[in-house]
């Protein structure tokens, strides 16, 4: 335990006087299995401190987050893009690691292809677990106290501070920092009581009113554990279960499955074991949604998607099977230099999208931002679109699954007819379509009989609510409509008449 | 319904070949800011088919003195480029109906969203 003070004097003395201040609480919890003054005193210089962290302070963690399957490489595309730094995507999949540095961190919450994001407090590549169950349970207990959790606690804290000030937690209750000599003096008084967290902003809003936002505030912690692989002795819940107690010993908060702080996620995936703490509450996935049906796709899902087609300023996008309109709206907010066409043949779908899409230009009016959205919906059939022919440069949609909605026998009608006049809608030559179905056998069908107007370019396979579905993305050919092979050999009558027009000239 | 969209739209009633423009009958129009991007409008312009939009905007009263034939360099001209835009993304149509210029067939429009459904028959 001696360790921990030394490691902690040293990281106080880079530490900026304003991050030293919750630093303060940091040690107090360190100090719980120790009893040493000297911490305390060295905090107590930094009660005024109110300003920004200079740059010479800055933490470095590692990032992790969870991304939809299939998509790790266009989350990672895009941590490159908005934070600069490249990111590694794990061998567990779903998830991508990144190092960013504290005055950085709040860039990660404008990422639109995460799901969950948490800081790493330890990377094991290959943890070496033990041979029975109680030795490997006993040696995650003992790990416990350690881990390096002082820089992600950190990370932890200032997170918390970054998503108050966004307003997450709203209602009267104060967030306001409260006066630093208070923390500093409780400070002093905690080394012979158990630690227990003095946070600068006010405790959970749920519970305490302002007054007692002075008295000591117990964190609560909850282990969430993931485990995969079929060499452990042991099961993700005895992990969590004796891994969570360790922890509560060592800093002596109190364990508490749904209203928690701090959460603690230990992740093992075969040798790969990691070890973080959550910074998202609720997955991020949902974020534009306010009117949801049956099959709403994530927002991670529809920004995935629209991130394939590498889209171009004033393309014209379709989304022919738009359900709640989450595809287009995801488009509309962050590729917002094109324009987008949300189309279903159902009335509550309609309804839906358009409630959703009113929604959010509210949110965009109270923010201050110009409302309007560079989206149109339409109340169309999706076999017989009233568009015109070629004017279209990229199609977007979730096909019906026939799970979910929709049946299979369904499927095998709806997929040939809806590719062809998806077709027939879209530019030839450098139009391109991203459909999503999980109906890949029927899908893979219908495409390769329109060989000449649908090239099959690359496709993603990802997991949508429990079922494993593929991404298509294809290229349409330059081949005119109406004059490719499949068409010269079938005989329905066209109502667009092309090749009829061609004739009366 | 943004006057983009109606510049996509057409009809599509079995046996029509003149199905385009789609006459607009507008009972409630409404004006919502959107942000100017120049880029947009510029490249926007030649997917278009200019004479369909400046009718509809004369239509509904938005013509804004739009020429009705395309003048060379406007790519440069921002104060063409900016009305464009307005005509394209800001004025929408929030009541009334499309109509076939062959067949005669109406398509209402409710609170901005065209109902393009066809009946068994006209299919």
């Amino acid at each position: 335990m001696q360790n921990y003070n030394v490691i902690f004097r040293s990281i106080s003395r880079f530490l900026h006087p304003a991050v030293q201040r919750s630093s303060s609480s940091l040690q107090t919890i360190i100090m719980s299995s120790d009893g040493d003054k000297q911490p305390a005193e060295e905090t107590s210089e930094s009660v005024n401190a109110s300003s920004a962290p200079s740059p010479e302070t800055e933490l470095t963690v590692t990032i992790g987050a969870t991304v939809p399957t299939g998509f790790e490489h266009t989350a990672a595309e895009e941590v490159k893009e908005k934070i600069g730094v490249d990111a590694r995507v794990s061998r567990d999949r779903g998830r991508i690691y990144f190092p960013v540095s504290t005055d950085k961190l709040f860039q990660v919450h404008r990422l639109r292809s995460v799901d969950n994001l948490f800081v790493v407090v330890k990377e094991y590549d290959q943890y070496h677990f033990k041979e029975s169950k109680e030795e490997t349970l006993m040696e995650l207990q003992e790990l416990a106290s350690k881990l390096p959790w002082t820089n992600a606690l950190e990370v932890w804290r200032l997170n918390r501070t970054l998503k108050k000030k966004k307003g997450h937690r709203k209602g009267g209750h104060s967030t306001r920092a409260k006066p630093d000599s208070e923390v500093c003096d409780t400070a002093e008084q905690q080394q012979q009581e158990p630690a227990q967290e003095q946070s600068g902003d006010a405790p959970d809003t749920e519970s305490q009113p302002p007054e007692t936002a002075a008295e000591e505030k117990l964190v609560k912690f909850r282990v969430t554990c993931n485990r995969a692989g079929d060499k452990h002795s042991f099961s993700s819940n005895e992990a969590a279960r004796d891994f969570g107690g360790a922890v509560q010993e060592f800093f002596q908060w109190k364990a508490d499955m749904t209203k928690f702080d701090v959460e603690v996620l230990l992740n093992i995936h075969n040798e790969e074991m990691v070890v973080g703490i959550a910074l998202t509450e609720e997955s991020l996935h949902r974020r534009n949604i306010s009117h949801f049906g049956p099959t709403t796709l994530r927002s991670t899902l529809c920004y995935g998607m629209l991130r394939l087609c590498k889209l171009q300023a004033s393309d014209i996008i379709l989304d022919p099977m738009c359900g709640t309109g989450a595809i287009p709206l995801e488009g509309a907010i962050e590729f917002n230099s094109s324009f987008y066409v949300a189309g279903d043949n159902n009335d509550m779908a309609v309804s839906r999208t358009l409630n959703n899409i009113c929604h959010m230009q509210k949110r965009r009016a109270e923010k201050g931002s110009s409302p309007g959205l560079p989206v149109d919906t339409v109340q169309w059939d999706l076999c017989r679109l009233p568009v015109r022919t070629g004017s279209v440069d990229v199609i977007i949609t979730d096909m019906p699954f026939g799970k979910r909605m929709g049946s299979r026998k369904k499927n095998w009608d709806l997929y040939p007819s809806c590719l062809r006049e998806m077709a027939r809608v879209c530019r030839p030559g450098s139009g391109k379509a991203v459909l999503l179905t999980q109906d890949k056998k029927c899908f893979s069908k219908a495409i390769s009989r329109m060989g000449g107007l649908w090239k099959k370019l690359h496709t993603v396979w990802v997991n949508v609510g429990g079922l494993h579905a593929g991404v298509y993305l294809l290229k349409r050919t330059a081949g005119v409509f109406g004059q490719t092979p499949e068409d010269v050999h079938e005989s329905p009558a066209r109502v667009y008449k092309q090749t009829d027009e061609k004739e009366d000239d | 319904m943004k006057l983009l969209t109606h510049n996509m739209l057409t009809s599509h009633v079995k046996g029509v070949t003149k199905g385009y423009p789609l006459l607009i009958k507008a009972t409630e129009v409404k004006v919502n800011q959107l942000d100017f991007n120049p880029q947009f409008v510029s490249r926007m312009i030649p997917k278009l088919e200019w004479g369909a939009l400046v009718q509809a905007a004369g239509d509904l009263g938005y013509r804004q003195d739009l020429p009705g034939e395309l003048v060379v360099d406007y790519e440069q001209n921002e104060e063409f480029l900016k009305k464009v835009h307005r005509v394209l993304l800001e004025v929408e149509v929030m009541e009334g109906s499309l109509k076939c210029p062959e067949s005669g067939r109406e398509f209402p429009i409710t609170k901005g969203i065209p109902n393009m459904l066809l009946n068994e028959d006209e299919a």
